[in-house]
């Protein structure tokens, strides 16, 4: 789950220089656009649905991480 | 580079790469080159009809407005005005209807007299979804996007696509199998009166598959044989079943026999003096198909349905992909001419000719104020979060903001209202005093949703106008670049500063406050 989650950071972001320490604060690329489409291309591959508050708190890949894999209990 | 025109996100579904784009109902043109221009509005969701339709009408003549200013070679893509959500209340209350109508009609009928406009019919896209596909609420709530993100790759697609035929890049020959493509059966082993043509199923499905093909000949597509048979065996079908559709005649050139198909095409190639790109080959059999892609990867290669019954949505996709053609759609235009009048009031109302009216038009209300303990969540967060009009992108947080207030620093907010409604504070600019008489910009960042209408430069004369110190005379001012704030990098210039010091690390501005009060 982390790795096949990582990889997809990899893919939307466009870089490969990342790692389960990525963040919006560390991570130029991370911007507003990239990250609706990390909203769009996780729902979609994993087949979950966040809500606008949880959206709003996923600003580094630990917490990302922690919600995908609470919805997929 | 594409510039996209717009008054709502459009990113999720048109993406980044090589297009920029306007701010939202933004039209003011770039100054950087472009290969093509998009004028995409959608119907804004709005709960007052009356409002929404005098804003529809007024779409055409800021189209206009734009279409007068730029260079008129340069293809100009317009998509089609279509409500994907209504609010309407009662059934007879069609003015939004109306009003994306007339934008339509109008569009339609100026393309026929400006060659580098091509029209886009939306509908074409949405046609194929239910509404709650299309707009999720979701979405359009936390950012502005009223078609589904998730559409995004479908979307660029078909958009491609429409491009391709837009510019005339259609393909030219079909390279059509005989055998279970263009009827059942095999005339080797099913015998010359054994094949499946006409009557009941299957025979019914190719029937129409035939007929659909002769319709695309007649728009210019040069159709060929390419089959695995004996050629008389075929020549003796194509003239005496009498419930073929398609005959020698509708085929340009063929090659029916025992040759490998690559080899066949390539010879098709040489008789038609055609390129193999403007190649499409239809054949029913897999390893055939898999040889073409192999050997002549230029020859476009669709994949054929294993159901005969499936042919009708086969050639639908055919068409699209390989040999749409450019045509404006009439269906918009043919609506009564009672709704015409009504449409044509509303419209007289929303005209303006130069862009002074243009911005009086949009109704701009601008509110400055210094910051408060309310408004400095709001403040930091912008801090935080504003990339492009931002000119030192310093990510103050609360505890950075209260220090600043502390140190006799001004912070200013600035909230903008139109007629569409309220964007809330989407400002702010810091203002601090480093030595006595002068006042230095620390900050000066703005959502990029207001950009475009000089509120930037309204909102830092104010400021200015307002500083409560009466002996300042100078006011200095930076600019730090960073990879998005490239928009901004000029910005001190336009508003009157001079430049004092100019290097990587950014720009020092200055300029005496007298000049700005002048304004």
């Amino acid at each position: 789950m982390k790795a096949k989650l990582l990889d997809l950071f990899k893919r939307i972001l466009e870089t490969t220089a990342i790692d389960e320490a990525v963040s919006q604060a560390n991570c130029e690329k991370w911007n507003s656009i990239r990250h609706l489409n990390l909203i769009v291309e996780i729902e979609t591959e994993f087949d979950i649905s966040f809500e606008p508050e949880e959206m709003a708190k996923m600003r580094d890949f630990a917490t990302v991480l922690k919600l995908v894999e609470g919805k997929r209990i | 580079m594409q510039y996209v025109f717009r008054n709502t996100t459009l990113e999720g579904i048109l993406g980044m790469n090589g297009i920029r784009y306007s701010g939202y109902d933004d039209i003011t043109f770039p100054s950087y080159a472009v290969d093509s221009y998009v004028w995409f509005y959608q119907v804004p969701i709005q709960a007052n009809r009356a409002e929404l339709s005098l804003e529809l009408h007024s779409y055409f003549s800021k189209f206009q407005l734009v279409y007068r200013q730029i260079p008129q070679e340069i293809p100009f893509f317009i998509f089609t005005l279509i409500p994907l959500f209504s609010f309407k209340v009662q059934d007879s209350d069609t003015a939004i209807e109306i009003a994306c109508n007339e934008f339509n009609k109008n569009m339609i009928e100026f393309a026929t007299a400006h060659t580098n406009i091509k029209i886009v019919d939306f509908r074409e896209f949405t046609n194929r979804y239910k509404q709650s596909e299309i707009l999720d609420w979701k979405y359009y709530f936390i950012s502005n996007m009223q078609v589904n993100p998730k559409l995004a790759k479908d979307f660029q697609e078909w958009f491609a696509q429409k491009g391709e035929a837009l510019a005339g890049r259609r393909k030219k020959c079909l390279v059509l199998d005989l055998d279970n493509t263009l009827w059942g059966g095999i005339i080797g082993e099913d015998g010359m009166q054994g094949i499946q043509i006409g009557g009941d199923y299957p025979g019914n499905a190719f029937s129409l598959f035939q007929k659909q093909l002769l319709e695309l000949s007649k728009t210019g597509v040069i159709l060929t044989l390419c089959s695995k048979n004996n050629e008389s065996d075929v020549l003796e079908v194509l003239e005496k079943n009498p419930f073929l559709t398609l005959r020698q005649e509708h085929f340009a050139a063929y090659r029916i026999n025992w040759e490998n198909k690559a080899e066949n095409i390539k010879s098709l190639a040489q008789e038609l003096h055609l390129g193999l790109d403007s190649f499409v080959f239809v054949d029913d059999n897999p390893s055939e198909c898999e040889l073409i892609k192999q050997m002549l990867p230029e020859v476009s290669v669709p994949e054929f349905p294993a159901q005969p019954y499936l042919l009708p949505v086969f050639f639908m996709e055919l068409t699209r992909r390989y040999f749409a053609t450019y045509s404006s759609t009439r269906e918009d235009t043919t609506r009564t001419a009672q709704y015409r009048a009504n449409a044509e009031r509303n419209a007289a109302q929303a005209q303006f000719t130069n862009f002074e009216d243009y911005l009086k038009s949009l109704d701009i209300r601008t509110d400055i104020r210094e910051a408060d303990a309310f408004s400095l969540p709001r403040v930091t967060q912008m801090a935080q979060k504003t990339n492009q009009f931002n000119l030192t992108t310093k990510r103050y947080s609360e505890t950075d903001l209260q220090n600043i207030l502390a140190q006799g620093a001004h912070i200013y907010t600035l909230s903008v209202q139109d007629k569409f409604g309220d964007s809330g504070m989407t400002g702010a600019l810091i203002i601090t005093f480093p030595m006595p008489k002068v006042a230095h910009i620390d900050a000066l960042f703005l959502s990029c949703r207001i950009l475009g209408k000089k509120i930037e430069h309204t909102f830092l004369q104010e400021v200015l106008k307002r500083l409560p110190e009466s002996d300042i005379q100078t006011v200095t001012a930076e600019y730090r670049p960073t990879t998005r704030n490239e928009v901004v990098k000029d910005f001190y210039e336009s508003a009157g500063f001079a430049v004092v010091s100019d290097t990587s690390n950014g720009k020092e501005y200055q300029m005496e406050l007298k000049k700005i009060k002048l304004f």
